[in-house]
């Protein structure tokens, strides 16, 4: 217990003090979805750690209620007032935002564009990673790894995320590459970890053989364990975003794999992309993370806390 | 004691009131049966009870509130708090015990919390319970800090995945809580003056009902099994976060109401919150059970919900109809 709350309240000491005492260095607005998705929470400590590099500082911007549009929007109007140097941009909805980013852009705040693509707006440029192509790479590796035959059963996001829905079109082309995997099922688990059990359940009620589940994201993969744990069955999971707590299920040997979707790293990236922007440092106006499939072989250097990680050079990751 | 012969009289038309409700459920299975072979099974039976045990728990207290004619939109936030606050303790000291203690005790808190704003500062049950659920969403998020906790040990496990007899523990608590919530409002003067509250509240306190005290009664039990309901979700998914409880609420709210409670107060069932919650699981493990498309799932949920309790109303009569 004691660690999770030092850990908050050092965050929040950091944040005031940062942000009301450092007047040199640039101030850097950034916009996540959530307070809830570990995704996000490790796009801000990346944001933290290459701020802290660069002496710059970051102050958070989270809606209270997850994902919430109004908010966001009035948080905007709130940031546009108070003019930082840079904004780094999260839209809770790619579509819903855009007259958000209309007023960042009508005050001429140079604004980074991550994890999800805003579907207009001049942005200084793009950070992330390709939905399409983590659905399509997961999946193959778990119809590779079942040899590319077996009942499948899909445990989708939520319908109208662009997420979801990309993710849902890699997994079925990487389906449509092993004409002997047979899909069952594709059920609606609203990523959320309680609905995919109660589907995995259900599921395996009307199937008696399961091999193997995508899952479109960690919390519904691990979702889907318990639920076949329960039932004393077994199928390969995968999942998507690489958090902390499928890392530790591969290693417990319970998730075969998930895809890298590189939060901390966006976020270490999204800070450098402003302050290179301010410093007239040239930025491409797209970094696309590569995907990669974690897995039993290669999980060490994701099996580390968020806190503890720190940014990786940008010449190492943006290469021309 | 004027006050208690309406409850009583809307007390011996509970099984009545039930039947009716029970027609859906049968209408549902016999519609499903026919449509899956799967659906009529040993197995997806417990399993439909299983996932409707949590449903209930949670609805049960709330049935109380709902019946004083008030409102708890704070079970779902309640859940998750205690659920992180058991799940932390479970691991800081290695004690299911004091985690499930932990989690019941968080619970209660909240519960009475809730009592003292909606008895002392008189504030409508809507605002308080909606202020609170903002303030035990914050607590949450700070608290949790966007972590996960996950892996809790086998014996607090078996809460939410153990078997005994070959049928899910959850449904023997389910079960329990159930035979209690009916004896406690049928059979005790304490369950009768909240019906009585819920009828009228003037006429209550005239009549000597100790109306805030039991206020500040159905909302600790509210919270209570909020508490318990959250232990037997972080053993049934073996990890907890911020955001768990908020998808919870309202099937809560709407489980005590398909079941035939009113929202006005004074009349309604723990036994039919119970049907209420069997209804909601039995609509997502048939789309399950049948594969329907994503896309139009929440049409068929809705719409079953709409029929479901169009058929009580219509079975019942006009009568029926008001409340």
């Amino acid at each position: 217990m004691s660690p999770r709350l030092s850990i908050a309240a050092a965050a929040i000491v950091a944040a005031t003090v940062s942000g009301a005492v450092h007047a040199d260095g640039e101030k850097i607005a950034v916009f996540t979805k959530n307070q809830t998705n570990p995704f996000f929470q490790a796009v801000r400590l990346g944001a933290d750690n290459a701020a802290k590099q660069m002496n710059a500082t970051v102050l958070h911007y989270v809606p209270t209620k997850p994902d919430s549009i109004p908010e966001q929007m009035s948080q905007i109007e709130d940031v546009v007032v108070k003019k930082p140097d840079a904004i780094v941009f999260t839209p809770v909805d790619y579509k819903a935002m855009t007259p958000g980013v209309a007023k960042i852009n009508n005050a001429n705040i140079p604004v980074v564009n991550i994890t999800d693509r805003s579907e207009k707006g001049n942005f200084v440029t793009f950070i992330g990673a390709k939905d399409y192509q983590l659905g399509l790479q997961t999946g193959r590796y778990l119809l590779k790894a079942l040899g590319g035959k077996g009942n499948i059963v899909i445990l989708e996001g939520v319908r109208g995320v662009i997420t979801n829905a990309d993710r849902m079109r890699g997994f079925h082309d990487a389906l449509k590459e092993f004409p002997n995997a047979k899909l069952l099922a594709s059920q609606p688990g609203n990523y959320q970890r309680l609905q995919a059990l109660q589907v995995m359940e259900n599921l395996m009620q009307s199937y008696s053989q399961i091999d193997g589940v995508m899952a479109a994201n960690d919390a519904m993969a691990v979702g889907a364990i318990e639920a076949l744990e329960g039932a004393k069955r077994t199928a390969l999971v995968i999942g998507i975003n690489g958090t902390k707590e499928a890392v530790d299920a591969i290693k417990a040997g319970k998730l075969l794999a998930t895809g890298d979707y590189h939060a901390y790293n966006q976020g270490c990236l999204s800070v450098m992309a402003a302050l290179r922007y301010l410093h007239k440092q040239p930025v491409p106006k797209e970094i696309l993370l590569p995907v990669s499939v974690i897995d039993r072989s290669n999980y060490q250097p994701y099996d580390i806390a968020p806190d503890q990680r720190s940014c990786p050079k940008w010449d190492e990751v943006v290469k021309q | 004691m004027t006050a208690l012969t309406m409850p009583r009289l809307a007390l011996s038309g509970e099984l009545r009131a039930i039947g009716h409700r029970l027609l859906a459920v049968v209408a549902l299975c016999t519609v499903l049966s026919l449509m899956s072979d799967a659906f009529l099974t040993t197995g997806n039976i417990l399993n439909v009870l299983r996932q409707a045990a949590l449903v209930f728990l949670l609805a049960s207290g709330l049935t109380l509130v709902i019946l004083t004619a008030g409102l708890d939109l704070s079970v779902g936030a309640n859940v998750g708090l205690s659920a992180c606050l058991a799940a932390s303790v479970i691991q800081a000291t290695g004690s299911a015990f004091l985690g499930a203690a932990a989690g019941l005790v968080s619970g209660c808190a909240i519960g009475l919390g809730n009592g003292l704003l909606v008895t002392a500062l008189r504030l409508p049950p809507f605002i308080a319970t909606y202020g609170t659920l903002w303030v035990i969403h914050g607590l949450t998020y700070w608290f949790m800090a966007g972590a996960t906790i996950h892996g809790l040990p086998p014996a607090f496990r078996a809460l939410g995945s153990g078997y005994w007899l070959s049928v899910p523990i959850p449904v023997y608590l389910m079960f329990v809580f159930l035979a209690i919530g009916i004896g406690f409002a049928r059979y005790t003067t304490w369950g009768q003056e909240i019906y009585a509250i819920g009828a009228n509240p003037v006429a209550a306190r005239l009549s000597g009902v100790p109306v805030n005290r039991r206020l500040a009664l159905v909302y600790t039990v509210s919270g209570a099994m909020a508490g318990l309901a959250s232990l037997i979700f972080l053993a049934r998914l073996n990890s907890a976060e911020g955001d768990i409880g908020e998808p919870l609420t309202l099937p809560a709210i709407a489980a005590v109401l398909i079941g035939g409670t009113s929202l006005f107060g004074g009349v309604g069932t723990v036994s039919g919150t119970l049907v209420g919650a069997l209804i909601l699981t039995l609509v997502l493990n048939g789309m399950n059970l049948l594969a329907i498309d994503a896309n139009w799932q929440p049409l068929v949920t809705g719409a079953i919900l709409i029929i479901a309790v169009a058929l009580d109303v219509l079975t019942r009569g006009r009568d029926g109809a008001n409340r």
